[in-house]
């Protein structure tokens, strides 16, 4: 019987039109001629407009702004199809004009509301619009949309400096070669020095003796063997130099003891001329198998490092030594001098391109271009530290890549 | 039991139903377009999400709008409605639409229509109700999909795929009901049910 009387309790209160009057959405009654039939209180308070002004004006003559097309579609589809259709807060921002003070995150000016057309009595042809709030979740999204352009803007400047900084190598990988390209010629020019001037005294010696008229057969062809010689030794010296100045583009199994003596070979000159004794302590049978004239390249590089250094440098006694020490993937190939050492501000930043100590003479790209070369096409390490007035090179190469 | 694949006559029985569905989706998205609509007899398949992806990869090159709506209830999933840049811009023609959002908002409602009317139906015609989500239209390129985890969701999906043809708009569209393992469990014996009716 008490629960008859709840039952009935309940239906006497209307509890369905004090859910829809309570509720906190907006909630409004249309008939299809988009006549307003109930407008609850959340809409009252927001819109300032109370229901009694409202009844059975037309939603559009109150709220000029919707576009009564699209309306009069979207409640004609729901009450065909008995199932809602909607305005989403995405697409369509807002259908009732509220304005909203919001202080943070204030992206709009306006409510942004989902809103659901509900087939509400299909005898009558009307339908309940259903307002929800979403401005704090468009907030968000627009928060989030702002983000997304920005770490996309973000990546785009980044990609584009990689870029730069990639054509920036290449251009300094070119300058480099440019540069080697230089020290070669100035290397064959040392190397061809002497063999030509041989060539010149010959050749006086020969004209001398024929306008004195002593020139005899065999002088004469001793002459020429001579400039024979010395003309094939400088046609050498040019093959061994454009041979070994082209990048490798095969790996080899490469004789450490003979790199040496090729780099020392192309440097004697030099060496002599400002009285540099060097030694090389490295087993003949040592080999390690990698890019060859890469690895030439940069031991070349190095050693007129120390030259260069002594012509600087009053030393007495100038030396450099090589040394290579084999470990079990690795060998350890340790190039000195005593040239007087690097200061030690300068050390931390000899491997960084376009620094040189040599003023004009310098690129500022040789011992970069040995890391570049040695770290990244020779998988290898190369370090550099001064003491006892003298510089040691370090470089550690694998057995074989 | 875990077979989730459909047997013949499930299939046939589906079909039949997703017929009758169509019919009357036809009806309501010429009714809402005011033009004369048809729908391509629905092609029925149960795949993986990594074919579906596949197959959603192929449909990227003609630069698709892309929505999607959840339905819920005992028979539950997703719609994906794909409608290319062409048939957009004509459907604006043909609505009179005025800017970009009210575009959007027009394929929302296409897609909407379609889904509603499609499984409503379908549903109907298995004693059970859906209730719609919102839907919402998809503003990431497609090729970035895969990435989205909420599609990981589904491990198998029961695919309907029909094309929406308004020949004389020149508006077509591509829509998939997607379910996931539960309710193809709930559909294959929904689908027995009816088949031991019928018999």
């Amino acid at each position: 019987m008490a629960q008859n009387k709840t039952q009935y309790d309940f239906r006497s209160t209307l509890i369905d039109k004090k859910i829809v009057t309570t509720m906190n959405n907006g909630v409004i009654i249309l008939d299809s001629e988009l006549r307003i039939h109930h407008y609850n209180r959340w809409l009252e308070i927001h819109t300032h407009i109370k229901e009694k002004e409202l009844l059975g004006e037309k939603l559009t003559d109150i709220f000029g702004e919707i576009k009564e097309k699209t309306l009069l579609r979207k409640i004609r589809t729901a009450l065909r199809m008995h199932t809602p259709t909607y305005y989403t807060a995405n697409t369509s921002h807002y259908l009732i004009p509220i304005k909203i003070n919001q202080i943070e995150n204030a992206h709009f000016s306006y409510m942004q509301q989902d809103v659901s057309i509900i087939p509400f009595d299909e005898q009558n042809k009307l339908v309940a619009l259903i307002l929800t709030d979403q401005t704090n979740m468009a907030n968000t999204n627009a928060l989030l949309a702002a983000y997304v352009k920005k770490i996309k803007e973000l990546n785009e400047q980044l990609l584009k400096e990689k870029e730069l900084t990639e054509i920036q190598h290449k251009q300094l990988l070119a300058n480099s070669r440019s540069a080697a390209m230089g020290e070669m010629i100035s290397m064959i020019a040392h190397q061809w020095r002497q063999p030509l001037s041989l060539i010149t005294t010959l050749l006086a010696n020969v004209k001398i003796k024929k306008e004195l008229h002593t020139l005899d057969e065999k002088s004469m062809d001793d002459s020429f063997v001579k400039i024979d010689n010395t003309v094939k030794y400088l046609s050498e010296t040019i093959n061994d130099f454009r041979d070994y100045f082209k990048p490798n583009k095969v790996k080899l199994e490469v004789k450490l003891a003979e790199l040496f003596n090729k780099s020392i070979f192309f440097l004697k000159d030099e060496m002599t001329q400002y009285n540099i004794s060097y030694s090389l302590d490295i087993d003949d049978n040592l080999s390690v198998y990698t890019y060859k004239n890469e690895l030439l390249q940069s031991i070349i590089n190095i050693i007129k490092n120390s030259i260069d250094a002594f012509k600087t440098n009053d030393i007495t006694e100038k030396k450099i030594g090589v040394t290579v020490k084999t470990l079990k993937h690795h060998i350890s190939i340790i190039i000195e001098d005593n040239a007087g050492g690097i200061e030690h501000e300068i050390i931390e930043k000899i491997f960084e391109p376009y620094f040189s100590t040599k003023n004009k003479n310098g690129t500022g790209l040789g011992l970069y271009m040995c890391r570049v070369i040695i770290v990244e096409h020779l998988q290898g390490e190369i370090s550099i530290e001064s003491q006892n007035n003298g510089t040691k090179v370090t470089i550690n190469l694998p057995k074989k890549i | 039991m875990n077979n989730l694949t459909l047997t013949e006559d499930e299939e046939d029985v589906l079909q039949e139903l997703m017929n009758i569905a169509y019919g009357s989706a036809t009806a309501v998205v010429a009714d809402m377009l005011e033009a004369f609509a048809s729908l391509s007899i629905p092609n029925i398949k149960i795949m993986t999400v990594n074919e579906l992806l596949k197959t959603f990869h192929e449909l990227k090159n003609a630069s698709y709008f892309f929505s999607t709506q959840a339905f819920s209830g005992e028979f539950n999933g997703e719609s994906a409605f794909f409608i290319n840049e062409e048939s957009a811009r004509n459907l604006a023609t043909h609505l009179e639409l005025e800017n970009r959002e009210d575009l959007d908002d027009a394929i929302l409602e296409l897609t909407n229509v379609l889904t509603s009317s499609l499984t409503t139906k379908l549903a109907q015609e298995m004693e059970t109700e859906v209730s719609f989500s919102l839907p919402n239209i998809l503003k990431i390129p497609l090729e970035e999909m895969e990435g989205v985890e909420t599609f990981q969701l589904y491990s198998r999906v029961i695919v309907i795929d029909t094309n929406l043809n308004f020949q004389d708009q020149k508006i077509n569209g591509k829509i998939f009901i997607l379910t996931k393992d539960e309710s193809i469990q709930w559909l294959k014996t929904k689908l027995n049910t009816i088949l031991d009716q019928l018999l």
